[in-house]
């Protein structure tokens, strides 16, 4: 008889989602689904809204990464304006997208997955907890608040206090930036960046540990997405798409983002509420592939800045060829990033034009289409927007970093599934790698869904007849 | 001062609509006001280091416009299964359990009356807590200092 497992709710991640386990007569994992279970609908009720309402609406969509979607949006209204923004606007745009990836990876990796890195994945759940690491390596735990502050102090310095800043404009920015910000944000620089690197040093010794996790966690082969400068560097706020292969073989390369419609196809399945985008080309559900963290640093030749570059090297030796495959190198690259966002927010600041007081273009709209991508903490987050004669919205496509990973999220638990999960002796251990699977991606399920409300997470087993067995669910 | 909940919420609001009336209106020096859509880890270091601390929040198990002001505790079980966001005693609990120390923290709250989504304006029972909310705050602004926390 076949039963399905559920993981219900999945949790340590960003929004409310469930996995499903289909097992087999002889207890072998049949299929495995992760479904978003709720649904929002921002794309629909923005319509009718004027465009320059779009940043500060789809602000709210996370409460999160509002900044990641107030850039992406915002350069969706400066490609409606048909302006190009003053560099000093655009510098700034940039550090305020580096200290969000900073403050968002940090949570990522101190708070949500460092219970399981440090602890164990077989270990008690009552203390694999964010309180088991602060009293097994407390040092740690300070360094991930830490991180978070200083991330989260550049966003208000520039933005200022207020919860969705306003900052962001289209055009560029509404202010400039004074001597005396510009020399707080980087008064904070050196301590960030000697807490990543202490981190991704230790980091480094614990690796080894999870060979088997790595080998299991997502590592079959799929296409990797990202924006890259003209160089093919690392970027998170312009440049072009690549798209690169399992085999590190460059599939597309230098794509606008305006020609996102060429590659990304989106499908829809019955079982979840999120969108599942695939590479055109490749077809569905053949065109699998990853955005984030990962497919950054495996799309980009250097990172451009030295500490990085160095890790970055480091990274490359995780696999003796091509591009890393395990989705659980996404914690690695995560630390990589915020390595990286650090040096290069240090390299704007210092820029001799930071404080220049052009830092915005103005402009009416001047065509009915506009898109903006940018990479958000979590992979490449796209706005595409319709406008009519008077401004108003009448027609939107939202695709959300976590929505690029949708398949490859589905393919690595079941993965480790495959791996771990015995139907006929079930462990929390087991249940737990399978949720931790998910946790490498870093999903917020918020935007993804544009999903609104809490997110646990269960695990659900059904047999043959699709009745189910046994559950285990959380929140 | 900590004012927290969402701005499109209806009623959810009245926490950081509350701390920008206070900041508008002046404290005096050395009270900190913030405003925040939801509570997050980085907090935590803030809160360390300041004696009291007010949170500022919409309560639905209360009448609406009914102001209450409780005292609060570590709670390390208050834990919100959204992952990215914190209940304010569960912010404590990191507090005791990383720094072993806590500030004195009150939660001064008023019953909403809508939460209704994509709504931008409180109702008028909620606006009318405000100013009762912002009399309690302005009373444990005044109050003797008390005793730091003394988790042993």
């Amino acid at each position: 008889m076949s039963r399905t497992v559920t993981i219900e709710p999945v949790t340590r991640i960003e929004g409310h989602a469930r996995i499903t386990l289909q097992l087999g007569e002889s207890g072998e994992v049949e299929d495995a689904k992760f479904h978003l279970t709720q649904f929002r609908g921002f794309e629909k009720f923005c319509e009718g809204r004027p465009y320059r309402e779009m940043p500060a609406l789809t602000a709210r969509t996370c409460g999160i990464c509002p900044v990641s979607h107030l850039l992406a949006s915002n350069k969706a209204c400066d490609h409606l304006l048909s302006v190009s923004i003053p560099p000093t606007g655009e510098k700034l745009r940039r550090i305020m997208n580096l200290a969000q990836l900073t403050q968002s990876h940090a949570l990522s990796f101190f708070h949500l997955s460092s219970p399981d890195l440090l602890l164990g994945w077989d270990a008690d759940p009552s203390v694999r907890n964010i309180f088991g690491v602060m009293r097994q390596e407390p040092a740690l735990a300070k360094d991930g608040i830490r991180l978070r502050q200083i991330g989260q102090t550049i966003i208000e310095t520039l933005g200022g206090k207020k919860i969705h800043p306003t900052w962001v404009v289209p055009g560029g920015v509404s202010e400039a930036l004074t001597r005396e910000k510009r020399d707080a944000m980087l008064g904070l620089i050196p301590e960030g960046l000697e807490i990543a690197k202490r981190t991704y040093a230790f980091f480094k010794t614990l690796v080894p540990r999870f060979t088997d996790e790595a080998n299991h966690f997502g590592s079959q082969p799929t296409l990797f997405l990202s924006l890259v400068t003209p160089r093919g560097n690392l970027e998170h706020y312009d440049g072009f798409l690549r798209i690169k292969d399992a085999q590190g073989r460059i599939v597309e390369d230098m794509v606008p983002p305006i020609e996102y419609e060429r590659l990304v196809g989106e499908a829809v399945e019955d079982f979840s509420y999120m969108k599942f985008p695939y590479y055109k080309p490749h077809g569905y559900p053949g065109g699998i592939y990853r955005v984030g963290p990962l497919a950054r640093l495996n799309n980009a030749e250097a990172c451009g800045t030295p500490y990085a570059d160095v890790a970055l090297a480091e990274f490359r030796m995780l696999q003796e060829t091509g591009p890393i495959t395990s989705s659980f190198h996404y914690h690695y690259a995560r630390l990589v990033e915020i390595i990286y966002a650090l040096e290069m927010m240090d390299r704007l600041l210092r820029d001799p034009g930071i404080l220049d007081a052009r830092v915005r273009a103005r402009a009416r709209s001047n065509r009915y289409e506009g898109i903006g991508v940018a990479e958000a903490p979590r992979g490449t987050l796209m706005h595409h927007y319709r406008i009519d004669d008077e401004g108003l919205i009448n027609w939107v496509n939202l695709i959300i970093a976590t929505g690029h990973n949708n398949l490859a999220m589905n393919q690595s638990i079941r993965q480790v599934a495959d791996a771990y999960v015995d139907g006929n002796h079930l462990q929390e251990g087991m249940l737990n790698r399978v949720e931790a699977v998910i946790r490498c991606f870093d999903p917020c399920l918020s935007c993804a869904s544009h999903a609104f409300g809490q997110m646990p997470l269960s695990i659900e087993l059904r047999d043959a007849a699709g009745r189910i067995v046994d559950t285990l669910r959380r929140g | 001062m900590i004012g927290y909940g969402s701005p499109i919420r209806g009623d959810d609001a009245i926490g950081p609509l509350a701390a920008d009336r206070l900041e508008r209106a002046g404290v005096p020096e050395g009270v900190e006001v913030v405003s925040r859509h939801i509570l997050t880890a980085e907090l935590v270091a803030d809160l360390v280091a300041h004696d009291r601390v007010v949170f500022l929040d919409a309560a639905v198990d209360a009448a609406p416009g009914e102001v209450r002001c409780r005292r609060i505790a570590p709670d390390a079980t208050a834990i919100s299964t959204m992952a990215h966001f914190l209940d304010p005693r569960e912010l404590l609990a990191w507090c005791e359990t990383l720094y072993g120390r806590f500030p004195e923290t009150f939660l001064v709250s008023a019953g909403g009356a809508s939460f209704g989504y994509a709504n931008y304006s409180l109702t008028p029972v909620a606006e009318a807590a405000i100013e009762p909310m912002l009399d309690r705050v302005r009373r444990l602004i005044d109050r003797p200092a008390g005793p730091r926390s003394d988790p042993s």
